[in-house]
């Protein structure tokens, strides 16, 4: 095995450098089912990290808070605005809700029907991605990167290869922030496993999810590698298997150009970021952005296998964390950039924050939540 | 950071990358290797060996190659069939010694022993070829069985003739003169092998029976379903193998008049090695005499300067083996990998810097900014052609368009809802332009300029121009014949877009960016094709302006869109009128108010601008990922864009969402109307124009009205 290995990095030197991405089969065969799921909320301005307080979905949209009823199909309530845009939030068991902001500020509270009371302004953690609630009432935030200074600019930390990202745990009783893990990829979603005191964390840059141990006495362990996107965040469903949320797929032209030093420093320093080669959100750009040949739309067809900066999906992994099954929005789709995804019952919602709406997944006959 | 773009333009520019993807489409590419070889050879030969190029020397040298060539000759055939052929060693030494024996013990007349001596090797040969052709033996075992027999025989025969041999003694001028006598200074044996090497190259290049030898060894069965007698053909290269070594023999027994116990020993593998040196592939199907002959020449080249540099025979067969190796892999790996390396470095990109242009962002409120109004097109022939590079209207209002099926298909007035198909052509037709006669002039993409007359005739009016000196590529061909008009002189002037790549890749011409695109004028008197304008990144769309004098044109992946004036006072000159622009244009054609229309077929994109400043980037990107990923312009979204005589830009449709016309490469404004095609499209439109002249028509523009 080691040997292998040992052979392997010998030969890759004189290997033509062929870029390969993992294919997308087995569990990840692409569907549509993203794209076929119902809309519950559309036209509302990039909704991202929903969470579920009282059986009710609370999901952010740049600086505002909402609230919605999922079951009474009526319009979102608007909760609170902020000064800066909310980059990820949390919901504990009672009630309780922590949100960290753009601008650093990390804030916790409680929420009481329709308003926050007691919010709490922490010392400032930069850049938070992510956030969930340990079982012992600690709250555990991901901080994605240290070279950046908020989660939009993310895809500057990419092409910078940073691994400057972050896993802190943070005790209210106590006040004692720790580290628990360091120089990660852009750490984009976080789970406290229940009934033990293991953590999954995304890495986002590496692909794959690591398992960390609450103490942060254990070196993280890879435990789903090679994933066929960049993962985002993730939660544990009620049968304790795991849905996670990638909000784009990989890309050999994007692999291509993070070897490209000189290009991409050019890139860095001359275009704008919305017209990078990178990962995006978004399903359509204007005609600024960059074309692959396989996306030349022939015939009036854009081919749904064609190679895409951005897709929609989601995999649902067991409780081993291997993908049992996949839901997309191929490149052709119109579900891009899922970012997060909660579950109410066994109803599972997804925000799609590249394409501007919150769906209810229509799960596969086989797959239940 | 100036000095880092000065060399890479110098590293990537000037220096010819391009040349080797050139020279591996040519199947001549194959024997650089063999004479390079053996350029080198004698280089080092003639540098250790004194003496080497003397006319004595080359002269000594050729006698005894004569003899060689006749064999590794036969020897290919067997080989270029499929087969392998060992006991040549053997045949050649018996044949030897019969043509000795037929002149000095029967003393009959030479030819008579040529005769003999041809006869018996092809005895032989055709026992290889029965048990091989026929009875499907392996080639390889059988041939090594007839070897040995045949050596025994040999030995045997020679117990019994060679003293008598030796005593023997005949005078006979003819068998001297053959054996040690020259024309000039060539000896007559290169002379026998010159005449067998010629008609055999003929007989395998150029008629029916050499044709079946290398369809049976490129694939035995497919050669056995299009009908060929794969037996007798098989069967049929052993007989000449065969031959080929009673000629060798005879031409052996001339010069030695006589044979030894070491005749013939060791030279199955001397000619083996020399056909895979040459590059005549061990599967079959692949050589050439000529192959054969080269590695003839290196192997017996280097064979006999390493004795005559007085080296241990076995370090002779140690150098051969060490050369069969070499040969035997490099023929391997060559055949497979020579489609992979082709694709791999036939994209050789250049250099270019582009300025930064004006936008074309709606937001932005410039000149170019697109709107979606070809959104609002009327559709015509939606889903059923493809490919309207270009369309035009006639006379009646018919509407014509080419289609990516090689068919120019004609839409009917006033709905056009009808249609039919015109004429098939084939290729890709693109431009269209009428002539005053209503006859329609085509630039066929792959194929050529071609007229149709409103009855339907189809005739190719051009397909090459002049050849230049140093292209590597034949680039008399016309390859992308891409848009056209027709001049006041009559003359027609049209646009070979690249050299470099046929007309489906247009866009991959892209990612290269070499300049090798040409602006051509027939002349109709004459029937001749000239090249005006080389040079040019991707000539498009061709327009004559409305002086009469000069001509537009667009070079998409420049941006920018040129005047030419090909008569007048100031013939011959060149102007750039629109520059920088944010999209590509491709064809161009006059608006009803004078000024002209400029079709966009794609966009610029930040990314794809500053990947043409990295030729190395680019170059990487080609050989490491595969077409698919490749980075290109935005061709996803176009437009239609008017601009005055001055180069003024007047006005800009788009279509931003791509509802309708993701990419638009022509248009041509008839009474009122817009009506747009696209290459990649599978529909034209039909917009309505508020200010335009409703009687306006683009061929009353040319011609005047018609009667």
């Amino acid at each position: 095995m080691i040997i292998d290995e040992f052979f392997d990095r010998c030969l890759e030197r004189i290997r033509t450098k062929a870029i390969v991405v993992p294919p997308l089969d087995g569990a990840m065969r692409p569907n549509n089912l993203l794209d076929e799921s119902e809309v519950i909320l559309g036209g509302i301005k990039c909704p991202d990290n929903a969470i579920v307080i009282n059986d009710e979905l609370w999901f952010s949209s740049k600086n505002q808070l909402f609230k919605l009823n999922v079951d009474a199909r009526s319009d979102p309530q608007l909760i609170e605005g902020f000064e800066a845009d909310i980059s990820c939030m949390a919901a504990s068991p009672d009630k309780g809700i922590a949100i960290g902001l753009e601008d650093a500020r990390l804030l916790t509270g409680r929420t009481e029907g329709q308003a926050l009371v007691d919010l709490v302004d922490h010392e400032a953690l930069g850049c938070p991605s992510a956030m969930t609630f340990s079982s012992d009432g600690r709250l555990l935030v991901c901080q994605g990167s240290k070279n950046i200074e908020n989660p939009t600019d993310m895809t500057r930390d990419l092409m910078q290869h940073g691994r400057s990202g972050s896993v802190w745990t943070h005790d209210f009783a106590t006040g004692e922030r720790s580290c628990i893990a360091r120089n990660l990829g852009y750490p984009y979603g976080i789970v406290a496993l229940s009934h033990s005191d293991e953590i999954l964390v995304s890495e986002c840059w590496q692909h794959r999810i690591i398992k960390l141990s609450l103490q942060g006495n254990r070196k993280p362990e890879a435990v789903f590698n090679d994933i066929p996107g960049y993962p985002a965040r993730m939660i544990e469903l009620s049968n304790s298997g795991l849905m996670l949320c990638l909000f784009a797929p990989r890309n050999r032209l994007i692999e291509f150009v993070l070897r490209e030093h000189e290009f991409r420093k050019q890139m860095i320093d001359t275009i704008d970021p919305a017209y990078w080669i990178a990962p995006t959100l978004k399903s359509t750009q204007n005609f600024l952005a960059p074309l692959q040949q396989g996306g030349v739309k022939v015939m009036g067809i854009h081919k749904p296998w064609a190679p895409s900066l951005s897709h929609g999906m989601m995999v649902r992994l067991d409780q081993s964390q291997s993908p049992v099954e996949s839901y997309h929005s191929r490149a052709n789709g119109q579900r891009h950039g899922i970012t997060s995804c909660c579950q109410i019952g066994h109803r599972i919602f997804a925000t799609s924050k590249g394409d501007d709406c919150i769906i209810e997944l229509s799960m596969n006959p086989g797959g239940q939540a | 950071m100036r000095s880092r773009i000065n060399l890479s333009k110098l590293r990537y520019n000037y220096i010819p990358d391009h040349i080797l993807g050139e020279v591996l489409t040519k199947r001549w590419a194959d024997n650089i290797v063999p004479i390079t070889v053996f350029a080198i050879t004698v280089v080092i030969l003639a540098n250790l060996i004194p003496g080497f190029l003397s006319p004595q020397s080359l002269s000594d040298a050729g006698r005894q190659m004569g003899e060689f060539l006749i064999i590794v000759c036969g020897v290919s055939i067997v080989m270029i069939a499929g087969g392998i052929d060992l006991s040549v060693g053997s045949i050649y030494a018996i044949c030897a010694l019969i043509a000795v024996a037929v002149v000095n013990l029967l003393e009959w007349p030479v030819p008579i022993a040529l005769l003999i001596s041809v006869l018996v090797g092809s005895l032989f040969g055709a026992l290889n070829g029965y048990l091989i052709g026929y009875l499907k033996l392996r080639a390889f075992l059988t041939t090594l069985i007839t070897f040995v027999i045949g050596r025994a025989i040999y030995d045997i025969a020679l117990d019994y003739l060679g003293t008598p041999i030796q005593l023997s003694w005949v005078d006979s001028a003819l068998w001297d003169f053959i054996g040690d006598g020259s024309v000039g200074l060539i000896p007559v044996s290169f002379i026998f092998a010159t005449i067998v090497l010629v008609v055999a190259h003929v007989f395998i290049s150029r008629s029916r029976r050499g044709w079946h030898i290398s369809a049976i060894g490129g694939s035995r069965r497919s050669a056995f379903n299009t009908g060929i007698d794969v037996k007798k053909v098989v069967c049929s290269t052993y007989v000449i193998s065969g031959a080929c070594c009673g000629i060798a023999g005879f031409l052996f027994g001339a010069r030695l008049n006589g044979t030894g116990p070491g005749t013939g020993i060791g030279l199955e593998i001397l000619v083996l090695t020399a056909c895979v040196v040459g590059g005549i592939s061990l599967g079959g199907g692949r050589g050439s005499i000529a192959k054969g002959v080269l590695g003839g020449l290196i192997v017996l080249t280097i064979n006999n300067s390493l004795i005559r540099m007085g080296y241990h025979s076995g370090t002779n067969q140690m150098v051969l083996g060490i050369m069969l190796t070499l040969a035997v892999i490099l023929d391997i790996r060559w055949l497979r990998n020579r489609h992979k390396v082709l694709d791999k470095v036939y994209v050789a990109p250049v250099y270019t810097s582009m300025n930064e242009p004006v936008s074309a962002l709606p937001e932005d409120k410039t000149v170019y900014a697109l709107n979606s109004r070809l959104s609002e097109t009327e559709l015509i022939g939606a889903g059923e052609v493809e490919g309207p590079e270009d369309v035009i209207l006639d006379h009646d209002d018919h509407l014509y368009c080419g289609s990516r099926h090689g068919d120019i298909v004609r839409f009917f007035a006033p709905d056009y809802k009808k249609w039919e198909v015109f004429v098939h052509i084939g290729g890709f037709p693109l431009g269209l332009a009428f002539d005053r006669n209503q006859t329609l002039m085509i630039c066929v993409g792959a194929m050529g300029l071609y007229s149709v007359t409103p009855d339907r005739q189809v005739e190719r009016l051009s397909a090459e121009t002049n050849r230049s000196y140093l292209s590597v590529i034949d680039d008399a061909r016309l390859r992308d014949p891409n848009d056209l008009d027709i001049g006041t002189d009559g003359k027609i002037y049209f646009t070979d877009s690249t050299t470099r790549y046929d007309a489906h890749e247009w866009a991959i011409d892209s990612v290269e960016n070499r300049p090798t695109g040409r602006v051509l004028v027939y002349d109709p008197k004459t029937g001749k094709t000239r090249t005006l304008l080389r040079r040019l990144n991707y000539p498009n769309g061709v327009c004559m302006a409305h002086d009469g004098e000069s001509f537009f044109f667009a070079e998409s992946w420049e941006c920018r869109v040129n005047r030419y004036w090909y008569r007048g006072a100031q013939a011959g000159r060149l102007e750039t009128v629109i520059r920088d622009m944010p999209g590509y244009p491709d064809n161009i054609n006059r608006a009803s108010d004078g000024c002209y229309w400029m079709a966009w077929l794609g966009m610029r994109t930040p990314t794809y601008d500053l990947m043409l400043k990295k030729p190395g980037a680019r170059r990487r990107m080609t050989r490491r990922l595969p077409q698919d990923d490749w980075l290109f312009p935005n061709i996803n979204t176009g437009g239609v864009v008017k601009f005055d005589e001055k180069g003024n830009i007047l006005e800009a449709l788009g279509d931003l969402g791509g509802k309708h016309h993701p990419m638009v490469t022509s248009m041509r404004e008839h009474k009122g109307y817009l009506f747009v095609g696209g290459i990649l499209n599978n529909r034209i439109g039909k917009l309505k124009l508020s200010d335009a002249d409703p009687a306006w028509t683009s061929s009353t523009s040319y011609w005047g009205a018609s009667d």
